[in-house]
């Protein structure tokens, strides 16, 4: 019995040994298996986990990363909290949700700081601005936040609200039908397609919640610190390549999801630039995210009814202390 | 004791000890296994959910509920219809009955966009969704009621030379009629279900949500003991759906079988 055993303990040793361990630069310490959820399929917001994948950044760094693909309304902050993945991707409005559920997760850095999300109307048409966003269809995911917020703010007369399609095709057919889209992406489909797309920034109507923000859970940061404090620093310095160097990283992308054409990954590259790189992350480095920031979204959530006042502390949400090299 | 109500008492009571004991159980869980309230919340914690939401859920009851029952009729009414002509000839019954079978195994899921592609992002979309969903169980159980008939009865029609419409309103109709009541059963949850799947893709614009709606809203912001509420509301307008559904056919069938 006892050498049956150990006969099984020598061949899970040896499944265990897999390609990526051996090709690990130092074998002596094999990379600590971690994962990482995102929150949808993978496409431009991702890109700097995934060059860090690509571009061996996180075996640098000692870690065997698996990155696992999402989709509509997958719960990311409940698994990372539970401790089913390490890491998780998110906007940061769900780690406000989730704080708000008890579901204990932390923001750890925020590459983009400006939120793409936009409502993406015709150009040549009377919606010049969200007042004007009136007597049309507008597809938009009224479970999301932003949709609370734009519901709040602006009358949107005589507005059908249609559920989010999940592609640009009846918006190219159809002059007064709007659509919520990241000024990233769909845009870039929209022309694609023969339409000449306008887009209207919801950050510019003061919604800005820091976006594809990575987070973990407040146990793991208190078990496994070191671990985190590497993988940010190659999440950091996956973003930084990705901005420079996107080519090889969106090859994978599109290897992953065959939606993401490298001609859209490539338009997403450009467009994020100016969201990564602004005046605050020139001062204090990529992912960099402030108290401000969080509180303004915490007070306009609470102020949406979407979570209860005060419930959620914003010290709570995020912590810069793993951004410090 | 009134001997109905006794009756009655008596068959509420095993599916009402039922449910106290999963309710204990499942808080008992809770606090036991120590799981968090986002992953499952206590049961008072769903029924102060409830009461905070009563009005919500109240109008997404009305909403769903109607879409699913006019689901549910629609339904009822194009498989009484097809049946009826499966019935009439056995070459229209091969010939179509594999294209019945369509409705029973597609996936909804995929169609349902396109549906509302083709209807517009409105109830009507939702109906036909419910509609889809619940069809199949009437339609087959119906032309099983309508075609496996006693042979001696057949015999004797045919012996006494029935026409056609005497043997289809005396014999085929009278014979189906708990065949119907059964599928009808069986459609009336199902109706429910599709009605919440069309909600998902068309929605009630602005200010109206549905069931669908609602549990899609409070999973995206993890608000489980909501959604709990909300999940619970549904299978209670299933219930009641199906509840109506049997009443009426539990009526009918006594009618029919004093004839």
């Amino acid at each position: 019995m006892n050498r049956l055993f150990a006969l099984l303990c020598l061949a899970a040793l040896l499944i265990g040994c897999d390609k990526k361990q051996a090709a690990a630069p130092r074998p002596s310490v094999p990379a600590e298996k971690v994962s990482l959820a995102l929150n949808w399929f993978p496409e431009a917001e991702h890109g700097g986990y995934y060059a860090a994948l690509v571009h061996g950044i996180y075996a640098e760094e000692g870690l065997d990363v698996t990155i696992i693909p999402g989709g509509p309304d997958v719960p990311v902050a409940p698994r990372v909290a539970t401790g089913q993945v390490e890491f998780g991707v998110a906007n940061a409005d769900q780690v406000v949700f989730a704080r708000a559920a008890r579901a204990n997760v932390v923001a750890l850095m925020a590459p983009l700081q400006t939120s793409p999300r936009c409502i993406m109307v015709h150009d040549g048409t009377s919606y010049k601005s969200f007042a004007d966003l009136n007597d049309m269809t507008l597809a938009l995911g009224m479970q999301d936040a932003f949709a609370q917020f734009l519901k709040k703010n602006y009358p949107l007369r005589n507005v059908k609200i249609v559920p989010y399609p999940g592609s640009v095709a009846t918006f190219l057919n159809d002059k007064s039908f709007g659509q919520q889209a990241y000024n990233i992406s769909e845009p870039f489909l929209a022309a694609k397609g023969g339409a000449k797309p306008r887009v209207l920034m919801l950050s510019d109507a003061g919604w800005n919640p820091y976006t594809s923000v990575l987070l973990t859970a407040d146990s793991l940061l208190g078990e496994r610190r070191d671990m985190a404090r590497r993988f940010v620093r190659a999440s950091v310095r996956g973003w930084d390549k990705y901005m420079k160097e996107p080519t090889e990283t969106n090859a994978r992308i599109n290897q992953l999801n065959g939606e993401m054409g490298v001609d859209i990954l490539k338009f997403g590259v450009d467009e994020m630039q100016a969201m990564v790189y602004t005046p605050e992350t020139r001062d204090k480095g990529t992912g960099a995210m402030t108290p401000e920031r969080w509180t303004t979204l915490i007070r306009q959530m609470e102020a949406l009814e979407l979570v209860q006042p005060f419930l959620v502390k914003p010290e709570e949400c995020f912590t810069s202390a793993l951004l410090v090299p | 004791m009134n001997p109905r109500l006794r009756s009655f008492a008596l068959a509420m009571l095993p599916p009402l000890a039922t449910f106290i004991l999963f309710v204990v159980l499942w808080d008992a869980s809770v606090v036991y296994f120590e799981v968090e309230p986002f992953q499952v919340p206590r049961p008072m914690a769903v029924v102060r959910a409830a009461m905070e939401r009563k009005e919500q859920i109240g109008s997404g009851l009305f909403l769903t509920g109607s879409a699913a029952a006019m689901g549910f009729a629609t339904s009822l009414v194009v498989g009484v219809l097809v049946a009826f002509l499966f019935s009439q000839s056995r070459v229209i019954q091969r010939s179509l009955y594999p294209y019945a079978i369509f409705f029973q195994t597609v996936p909804i899921i995929a169609v349902a966009p396109l549906i509302i592609n083709w209807f517009g992002h409105d109830t009507r979309s939702i109906v036909i969704v419910s509609a889809i969903v619940s069809l199949f169980p009437i339609i087959t159980n119906t032309t099983t009621g309508l075609t496996e008939l006693d042979r001696n009865a057949v015999e004797l029609f045919e012996l006494n030379g029935a026409t056609r419409i005497q043997k289809l309103f005396k014999l085929q109709l009278p014979n189906s009629v708990p065949y119907l009541i059964a599928g009808a059963r069986t459609s009336s949850g199902l109706s429910v279900i599709g009605a919440i799947i069309g909600e998902f893709f068309a929605g009630f614009g602005q200010e109206k949500y549905g069931l669908g709606f609602l549990i899609f809203q409070t999973s995206s912001q993890l608000k489980i003991d909501a959604m709990f509420a909300c999940i619970v509301a549904s299978t209670l307008l299933g219930l009641l759906i199906f509840g109506a559904v049997s009443l009426v056919g539990s009526a009918v069938l006594l009618r029919w079988r004093s004839n």
